[in-house]
C-alpha cells in the first residue's frame, strides 16, 4: 500500500512505499513525513500544471535520452499516439495507452498509462527490435 | 452467418496498417468483419471487456488492439500481421467447430 509523504523543509510529495532518503529537490536529508492522502492532493493542487502535448513530448524524450529506448523516430505515428494518448486523457482521465484498452480496475488500469513499463513486455525484452505494445518506444539501434 | 469481430482503436497505429488489410480480405473471400471501435465507443468497449478473459490470455495478458475474435470457435489473433496470415487465421477461425 503506497503512502503519502511531505518533505517538511520544501513542500516536495512523493508517494510510494517509504520516503526518499535526500529530498530530490532541496536535498535534505530524511525531511520526509508521512501525511494524509487528502493533504498530499490538496498541495499538489496548489501548484497547477498542464502537460500539453509539446511538453509532454520532451517529458518522454527526456527520459528516453537516460535510457536504452528512444521515441519512435516516425513522427506520423508519434502524431497519431499522441492524439490516442491525449483523447484517453480527456474521455477517461489518464493517459491510457491508444492500442490497449482498459479494464475498469484501477490497480490494473495503471499500467496502461504511458508511458508503461513496456520494457517487462514480450513485444520489447530479449528483441533487439524491440518496441512497446503501441511503438511509441522502441529499442535504440546500437 | 459467422462473423469475425474487429476490435480496433481509432488512434492505434496497428490498427491503421490492419483496416485496409481486413477490407481487402472481405472483398477477396467475402468473409464478414464486424469492426468495433473501443476507446471512443463504450459499448464497444463492455463487450470487448467481457470477453477478457478469453481475449487476455492470449494477448499478453492485456486487452490490446487489434483483436480479432470468432466468438463461435473463440479464435483469437492480435495484433499487426500480414495479409496472408491475417487470411490464413480468418478461414482457418471460420471452419472451426464451436
Amino acid at each position: 500500500m503506497k503512502k503519502s509523504w511531505r518533505c517538511f523543509i520544501c513542500q516536495d510529495i512523493h508517494v510510494g512505499n517509504k520516503p526518499p532518503e535526500i529530498c530530490p529537490t532541496c536535498g535534505a536529508k530524511n525531511a520526509y513525513v508521512e501525511i494524509s492522502t487528502a493533504e498530499a492532493v490538496g498541495i499538489t493542487q496548489a501548484f497547477p500544471r498542464q502537460i500539453n502535448r509539446e511538453a509532454f513530448l520532451q517529458a518522454i524524450e527526456a527520459l528516453a535520452a537516460q535510457n536504452e529506448f528512444r521515441v519512435n523516430p516516425d513522427k506520423e505515428k508519434v502524431n497519431l499516439l499522441l492524439d490516442g494518448l491525449f483523447a484517453n486523457e480527456e474521455n477517461h482521465g489518464y493517459k491510457f495507452c491508444p492500442c490497449r484498452l482498459q479494464t475498469k480496475d484501477f490497480q490494473e488500469d495503471m499500467k496502461l498509462i504511458c508511458p508503461c513499463h513496456f520494457v517487462i513486455h514480450e513485444t520489447y525484452r530479449h528483441r533487439a527490435d524491440g518496441e512497446c505494445w503501441c511503438g511509441l518506444f522502441q529499442r535504440r539501434p546500437r | 452467418m459467422k462473423k469475425i469481430i474487429m476490435f480496433y482503436a481509432r488512434e492505434c497505429p496497428h490498427c491503421r496498417v490492419m483496416l485496409p488489410l481486413v477490407d481487402r480480405l472481405e472483398k477477396e473471400t467475402g468473409i464478414t468483419f464486424e469492426r468495433l471501435e473501443v476507446w471512443h465507443d463504450e459499448k464497444n468497449a463492455d463487450l470487448m471487456r467481457s470477453y477478457r478473459h478469453i481475449l487476455a490470455p492470449a494477448c499478453g495478458g492485456q486487452l490490446r488492439t487489434p483483436t480479432f475474435f470468432q466468438p463461435e470457435s473463440q479464435a483469437i489473433l492480435c495484433g499487426e500481421v500480414p495479409y496472408e496470415r491475417l487470411k490464413a487465421w480468418a478461414e482457418e477461425a471460420l471452419s472451426l467447430k464451436a
